[in-house]
C-alpha cells in the first residue's frame, strides 16, 4: 500500500489523496521519509487533500527536519484549500516551500 | 459556509435534569449543527454548566434525551461512550492539567493514550499546539509553574490536540484579559474553519459571545428564554434577556417591613 | 426529642449510603482493572510514592514497637522465671498483631491522607472529568495502580516493621536486660508458627487494600459528600474522615481475622 508516486526530473512526487489523518498519517510518513532517506528530492501533491489533520502536518514537518539534515530537497505543490488553511493554522504556510505546480519546481515549461 | 443548514452534530430533547431532587433544567430542547460555534450564556445558577455536563455524559437526565454525533447516549454502553469521547474535545473552566505530568506530558496525553502515533511525531504536535495558543517553550514547566490564563490555553491545547470533531469550552474568557482573551477567540474561528470543528461554549461574557457565536442560546432559571442568532438574541423582547444584556440585576420588590426585620434579626 | 432522632435518622441513612457508594467504588475498581492491557509503570510508581511517603515513619515506629514490646514481656515474663521465651513473645506478637496493625496505622497517616487529599483535589479541580472526557476510565488509570500498589507494599512495610521491631526488642532484651542473645533468637525461631505469618500476611494484604480503598473513595467520591464543598475546605473534611474511616476499618479487619484465623498452636 502507499500513496500514489511519479516522478519528474529529480522529483519524486507523493501524491496525498481523500482525508489524511491520524489513522493514515503513520504510513504517509513512512513512505515519504523513506524516500528522503534514498536521498531523493521529494514533493507532496496536495491538491486531491480534502481533510490533514495535524499529525499528517507533522509528518511533514519531520520530512522537511530530515530533508534538510540530508540536504535534499522538499516543498509542497498544488496545496488544495482545506491543506491551506490548516497550514495557516499552524503557521506554517510560511515554513514549507510551497508552489502551484510541479513544473515551478523543475523549471520546466507545462 | 452557512452551518445553520448542516446536518446536527448535538440534539437535546426536552432535557428536565437536575440535583438530589433539585431540578435545574425544566425541559431544554437544544441542536446544534456541523460546524457551528454555538453559545450557551446566562448567569450563575441559569444551569449552564449542568446542561454541558448532559451533554458530556458526565451527568444522567432525569428525562429527556441526548444525542451527540448520532448516538443517544443517555441509552449507550460506556464502551459507546468513551468512542463516541474520543470524538470530543473538552477545555475545562480553570484547565484540569494533572499536576503530577508537565504541560507537554498533559498536551498530548489523548495521543499517548488513543492513537499509535510515535514520539517525534507527538513531540511535533505537541508543540504545534503550544504554539498556536502562546504556550511556546512551556512544555517542560509543570502545571505549578503557570498563571491562570497559561493553564486554560495548556487546557485548550490538549482540547483540540487531536483535532476532535466537537469542542466544548466552558467558560474560555474567565479570568482571562481582555487582549488574551480576543486571542483566544480569534483562535477559536480559526479553528473552526481549518479544521471543521463545531464548536460549543458556555460563557456569561457578551463581547465574547458576540464576536463569536453563529448561534446563541440564554438560559434562565433552567429555561430556555431564546435560541438564535446574535442579531435576534439582541432584538429579542423578552425582559429577562435585555436585563441580561444590559447587565441589569432584577430588581426585588422591596417590603419596608419585611425589610426592617431582616435587617434587625426578627425573622419568624 | 425529635430533632434527635432526626439527626440519629439522617446520620444512618448517611452512613448507610456512603457504605454503599464506597462498596459500589470497590467492585468498579476491581472490576474494571481485570481486563487487559495492563500496565506496570504506574503501580511502580504508586508503590514508590507509598513506600517512600511511609518508610521513615515504619523505621522509627518499628524500632520503638519492638523495644516496648520487649520491655513490657521482660517485666512479665521474670516474674515467672521464663525470660527465654522473650524472643518468641517478641517475635509472635510483631508477626500476628502489632506489625501489621501499626504499620497500616502509619501508613493510613503518612500515605492514607495523601492519596485521600491528592485524588480529591483532583474531583475539585474537574481532573477527573477530564479524563472521563478523553475517554480514559479514571478507575483503571487512577485507582486501580494505587490498590495493586496498596496490596503489594503493606507486606513489604510490615516485613521491615517486624525485622526493625525484632531488632530492638534485641536491643533492649539482650543488650539492655542482658537476655541471651541465643535463647531470643533460638526461642523466637522455636516458637513462631507459620499460622503467625500466615495471619500477618493476610492481615497486612487485606490492610493494604482497605487503606488504598478508603483512601481513594472518599478522595473520588468528594462530591457527593454531604457537606458538598468543593475546594480546600472539602478535601481537608474528607480527608480526615478517611483516616478516622479506615483506621476504625483496620481495627475492625483486623479482630475478624484473629478470630477467623485462631488456632492455638503448640510450639516444635
Amino acid at each position: 500500500m502507499g500513496y500514489p508516486t511519479s516522478t519528474d526530473g529529480t522529483y519524486t512526487i507523493v501524491s496525498l489523496t481523500g482525508e489524511v489523518d491520524l489513522h493514515c498519517s503513520p504510513e504517509a510518513k513512512k513512505q515519504i521519509l523513506g524516500l528522503l532517506g534514498e536521498n531523493k528530492d521529494v514533493l507532496i501533491d496536495l491538491s486531491a487533500v480534502e481533510y490533514i489533520d495535524s499529525s499528517a502536518i507533522a509528518s511533514l514537518v519531520e520530512a522537511l527536519r530530515m530533508a534538510k539534515a540530508n540536504q535534499v530537497k522538499f516543498g509542497l505543490v498544488s496545496v488544495s484549500t482545506p491543506a491551506m488553511k490548516v497550514l495557516q493554522l499552524a503557521r506554517l504556510d510560511k515554513v514549507f516551500s510551497i508552489k502551484d505546480s510541479v513544473s515551478d519546481y523543475t523549471g520546466k515549461d507545462g | 459556509m452557512n452551518p445553520t443548514s448542516n446536518p446536527p452534530v448535538i440534539e437535546i430533547n426536552n432535557l428536565v435534569a437536575g440535583y438530589g431532587g433539585r431540578e435545574i433544567l425544566h425541559g431544554v430542547n437544544l441542536t446544534v449543527n456541523e460546524g457551528e460555534i454555538f453559545v450557551i450564556m446566562g448567569g450563575s445558577g441559569s444551569g449552564k454548566t449542568t446542561l454541558l455536563r448532559h451533554i458530556l455524559g458526565l451527568n444522567t437526565p432525569t428525562s429527556g434525551s441526548v444525542s451527540v454525533l448520532g448516538k443517544n447516549i443517555t441509552h449507550a454502553s460506556r464502551k459507546e461512550l468513551y468512542e463516541l469521547r474520543k470524538q470530543f474535545g473538552v477545555a475545562f473552566q480553570s484547565g484540569a492539567l494533572f499536576g503530577s505530568m508537565t504541560v507537554g506530558e498533559n498536551v498530548q496525553l489523548p495521543l499517548r493514550e488513543h492513537s499509535r502515533l510515535d514520539d517525534a511525531t507527538i513531540g511535533i504536535m505537541t508543540r504545534m499546539k503550544l504554539e498556536m495558543l502562546n504556550l511556546a517553550g512551556f512544555e517542560d514547566l509543570m502545571p505549578s509553574e503557570l498563571s491562570g490564563g497559561m493553564l486554560k490555553r495548556a487546557g485548550l491545547a490538549r482540547a483540540v490536540i487531536m483535532d476532535p470533531k466537537l469542542l466544548f469550552f466552558d467558560e474560555p474568557s474567565a479570568g482571562l484579559d481582555p487582549i488574551v482573551s480576543a486571542a483566544l477567540d480569534e483562535s477559536i474561528l480559526m479553528l473552526r474553519e481549518a479544521m471543521r470543528m463545531s464548536i460549543v461554549v458556555v460563557t456569561h461574557e457578551l463581547e465574547s459571545a458576540f464576536r463569536i457565536a453563529d448561534r446563541i442560546m440564554i438560559l434562565f432559571q433552567g429555561s430556555v428564554a431564546i435560541t438564535g442568532t446574535p442579531e435576534e438574541v439582541r432584538n429579542c423582547d423578552d425582559e429577562r434577556v435585555q436585563d441580561f444584556l444590559n447587565r441589569r440585576s432584577v430588581e426585588e420588590q422591596l417590603e419596608p417591613d419585611e425589610y426592617l426585620r431582616r435587617l434587625t434579626g426578627h425573622i419568624q | 426529642m425529635k430533632r434527635i432522632l432526626d439527626k440519629i435518622g439522617g446520620d444512618a441513612l448517611y452512613f448507610l449510603n456512603q457504605a454503599g457508594l464506597l462498596t459500589i467504588f470497590l467492585f468498579t475498581t476491581l472490576q474494571r482493572m481485570v481486563m487487559p492491557p495492563y500496565r506496570l509503570f504506574p503501580v511502580v510508581k504508586q508503590i514508590h510514592f507509598i513506600g517512600a511517603r511511609s518508610m521513615l515513619v515504619i523505621l522509627v515506629a518499628g524500632t520503638f514497637t519492638g523495644m516496648v514490646i520487649a520491655l513490657q514481656f521482660y517485666n512479665t515474663l521474670v516474674r515467672f522465671g521464663s525470660v527465654n521465651l522473650l524472643g518468641s513473645a517478641v517475635g509472635i506478637s510483631l508477626i500476628r498483631e502489632m506489625g501489621p496493625v501499626l504499620t497500616a496505622l502509619m501508613v493510613i497517616g503518612r500515605a492514607g491522607s495523601a492519596i485521600c487529599a491528592e485524588i480529591g483535589i483532583m474531583r475539585s479541580d474537574e481532573q477527573i472529568d477530564a479524563l472521563e472526557c478523553m475517554a480514559i476510565d479514571p478507575y483503571r488509570y487512577l485507582i486501580a495502580p494505587k490498590i495493586i500498589a496498596g496490596v503489594i507494599s503493606l507486606p513489604v512495610l510490615t516485613f521491615i516493621f517486624i525485622f526493625i521491631g525484632i531488632m530492638g526488642g534485641y536491643l533492649v532484651g539482650v543488650l539492655i536486660f542482658g537476655v541471651g542473645e541465643g535463647a531470643y533468637f533460638q526461642g523466637m525461631y522455636d516458637g513462631v508458627l507459620w499460622s503467625d505469618i500466615q495471619m500477618g500476611l493476610v492481615k497486612s494484604l487485606v490492610f493494604g487494600l482497605i487503606i488504598v480503598w478508603i483512601a481513594s473513595a472518599k478522595g473520588f467520591l468528594l462530591h457527593l459528600d454531604r457537606s458538598g464543598a468543593y475546594g480546600a475546605e472539602g478535601v481537608s473534611r474528607i480527608t480526615t474522615n478517611a483516616v478516622v474511616l479506615s483506621s476504625i476499618a483496620i481495627l475492625f479487619a483486623d479482630y475478624l481475622i484473629s478470630a477467623l484465623m485462631h488456632e492455638p498452636g503448640m510450639a516444635s
